[in-house]
């Protein structure tokens, strides 16, 4: 499902994607980018935060297409960046390669890493790759209710004990849990 | 910071060390992730470091070469083992287990679908009642009958033309809009009563397919077959999304890993995938003519299998390797169905319409100016050739605009009764292998670069022509009639 809404991303809003809307997004804003492997609900969770005023255009110096919007938590303005999938900082794809650029070269103040809850466990390398570099990552366990379903519970104060990261629990289809990622956003930025 | 990762008192955390020591530059994150990614000789870190550790460098690289020498497999495999096990760790502390309730029917249909032996037929009776069934039968058969001639012929037509006759009494320009090819009677009458019903059925069904979460296991299905022609299963995705629009699936074939791969589903997207209109059309064209079904069917397929493999031995590179993630089944969502349905309907017509008019003008004047009988004269050549009636040449000349297009004409042909058996097979094969619309066309030259885009259209027009004269050549030696 996620790769044709990441196809149709670039066909959303493609008549307002080239040139002059790019300069709406002023550089001082405060900057998430959301991260993540394909199909766990990125482009999801970052129409729930964005909204509209999205932007889609290629990456500078590459083909792979990136979308920013903006979107108010609390008192603060952000800019939010949907990356193309990727599975660690280590890159196999062109995609994952400007995910990480991305990573590299924007100065982000929040980095949300989003997972299938189901598949924590096999997602989490990345998480910890993440930390690991000294991002500000705050770690979206998504279809949680999915993860419920076939039996699994996750301790999430433990969780954000052992990894010394805010985790929320999210489904983001339904927009379940999306509230207090944005407090978790909040808190986040006040104490940096 | 983080303690987590710490792999203590081996050779690999006392380089990593090292090198984090030695590291002078800002890479905008830590110089642990750094020194992990120089580890593991990141092309794009190493040349990063090049140019910030001026004379450290030499001495970083020692570093690594002499602790790859260490170990016996790549330290790619053992940082990420290791990183694994500590993500194991940390989820077994948190994450518990209950029993599970319910028995997982939805786990043994899900094996099924991959399993060759049970996943060909699932296939085969999907694509019967979704694609033949639905868009063929339904969608180019009754909405189309129904649309065009209840609607276009029996009313449209003949009140526009009234009305024009009324207010326009030049003949010549009359023909603009109600004409032969005229801005209504062809290029509305191709978008809206034959192109609109049938991709509005191939996307809803398209829509329920994907909603369920099926390609992902389509992809595991086909993994195999895939690899011999130098593709992964990833490539399935791609191939998919082409029967839809492979305007769109082009774009897609960037999350293919390999610029091989990516070249490779380009040629036979272009070449072997029809899209959504061409099939429906195609699809109605043949109804009526099973063995002719067949026969298109075994030659698109054949072509598709041939040219991937053949470019698989011409372009260098590795053999793949698949790895992906499978979404749960599901119980397909209505009102996902109709917005997907509903957007890509309306991007595919809004695209169409302004050209199908387009066209239609192009046409009129090139009839006035004489150059349209000059280019149907001009295929007329390789339209013989592949044993068809000169009429024919207009709707290949259709298909130079869009391949959609040029199905569409042959259909009035067929309906003309201007076809036999065997020429409409051939017509439907070599216009499927034909070449992809304009938009194609950009997309594969703004994805692969002039060079490559250029080269793939001009491989696919001679190849295309080839077939057909082949499959003429073939049906008239054996003395096949369809």
């Amino acid at each position: 499902m996620n790769f044709v809404n990441k196809l149709f991303k670039g066909f959303k809003s493609s008549g307002s994607c080239c040139g002059k809307k790019e300069e709406v997004i002023e550089g001082n804003l405060r900057k998430i980018a959301i991260v993540g492997s394909p199909n766990v609900g990125k482009s999801l969770l970052f129409n729930r935060l964005t909204g509209s005023y999205v932007t889609v255009s290629n990456y500078p110096g590459t083909t792979v297409e990136v979308s920013r919007g903006k979107t108010r938590i609390g008192q603060d303005e952000f800019e939010v960046t949907d990356t193309p999938g990727m599975y660690s900082l280590l890159p196999i794809s062109e995609e994952e390669r400007v995910a990480r650029t991305l990573l590299l070269r924007e100065k982000l103040s929040i980095v949300i890493h989003i997972v299938d809850a189901k598949n924590l466990e096999r997602m989490l390398p990345l998480t910890l790759q993440l930390i690991e570099a000294n991002l500000p990552v705050i770690l979206v366990l998504n279809i949680i209710d999915e993860a419920e379903k076939i039996g699994m519970k996750i301790n999430i104060r433990n969780l954000e004990k052992d990894l010394k990261i805010p985790v929320v629990a999210t489904v983001s289809t339904t927009g379940r849990g999306i509230d207090i990622l944005k407090g978790r956003v909040e808190e986040h930025v006040r104490n940096m | 910071m983080s303690e987590i990762c710490k792999y203590t008192g081996d050779i690999l955390e006392m380089s990593l060390e090292k090198i984090e020591l030695l590291l002078k530059g800002d890479y905008g994150i830590s110089k642990r992730s750094i020194g992990l990614l120089l580890l593991q000789e990141d092309e794009e870190i190493i040349s990063l470091a090049k140019s910030k550790e001026a004379e450290k460098f030499t001495q970083i690289m020692e570093i690594v070469a002499h602790t790859k020498a260490h170990f016996h497999e790549p330290l790619s495999y053992i940082i990420s083992q290791r990183r694994q096990e500590e993500a194991s760790r940390i989820v077994g502390a948190s994450v518990e287990h209950l029993p599970e309730t319910r028995l997982p029917f939805k786990e043994k249909l899900s094996r099924m679908m991959i399993h060759p032996l049970t996943g060909v037929p699932i296939l085969l009776l999907i694509l019967y009642y979704g694609i033949y069934k639905f868009v063929g039968r339904f969608g180019a058969g009754i909405m189309v009958d129904f649309i065009e001639k209840d609607i276009f012929e029996k009313n449209i037509n003949p009140w526009i033309t009234q009305i024009l006759t009324s207010i326009i009494p030049w003949q010549m320009l009359r023909e603009l809009f109600v004409g032969e090819y005229g801005v209504i009677t062809l290029g509305v009458r191709y978008a809206v009563a034959l192109i609109l019903p049938i991709v509005t059925t191939f996307f809803i069904a398209f829509a329920i397919i994907e909603d369920t979460g099926y390609l992902p296991r389509l992809a595991l299905l086909i993994d195999r077959l895939f690899k011999k022609i130098g593709l992964t299963g990833r490539a399935v995705i791609p191939m998919v999304l082409g029967l839809g629009c492979d305007t769109m699936a082009t774009m897609v074939t960037r999350t293919l890993p390999t610029k091989r791969e990516r070249i490779i589903a380009t040629i036979l997207l272009a070449l072997a995938i029809p899209c959504s209109a061409q099939l429906g059309v195609i699809l109605s064209l043949l109804e009526g003519n099973p063995k002719g079904l067949w026969v298109w069917a075994g030659i698109v397929s054949l072509v598709f299998l041939l040219v991937g493999f053949l470019s698989s031995l011409v372009l260098p590179g590795d053999a793949p390797s698949f790895y992906m993630e499978i979404p749960p089944l599901r119980l397909p969502k209505l009102s996902n169905v109709f917005i997907k349905t509903y957007t890509r309907v309306k991007w595919y017509f809004s695209e169409i319409f302004p050209m199908f008019i387009l066209a239609s003008v192009c046409i009129w004047i090139g009839q006035l100016s004489g150059l349209f009988s000059l280019l149907t004269r001009a295929l007329n050549y390789p339209i013989h050739w592949i044993g068809l009636p000169d009429k024919a040449s207009v709707a290949f000349l259709f298909g130079f605009f869009r391949r959609d297009y040029g199905a569409a004409g042959l259909y009035d042909i067929k309906k003309a009764g201007l076809f036999t058996g065997n020429q409409l097979v051939v017509a439907c094969v070599t216009l499927t292998l034909f070449l992809p619309c304009i938009a194609q066309f950009l997309m594969n030259v703004k994805e692969r670069g002039w060079k490559t885009g250029l080269g793939i259209s001009v491989f696919i027009l001679f190849f295309s022509f080839s077939v057909g004269f082949l499959l003429n050549l073939a049906l008239n030696i054996l003395g096949v009639s369809l």
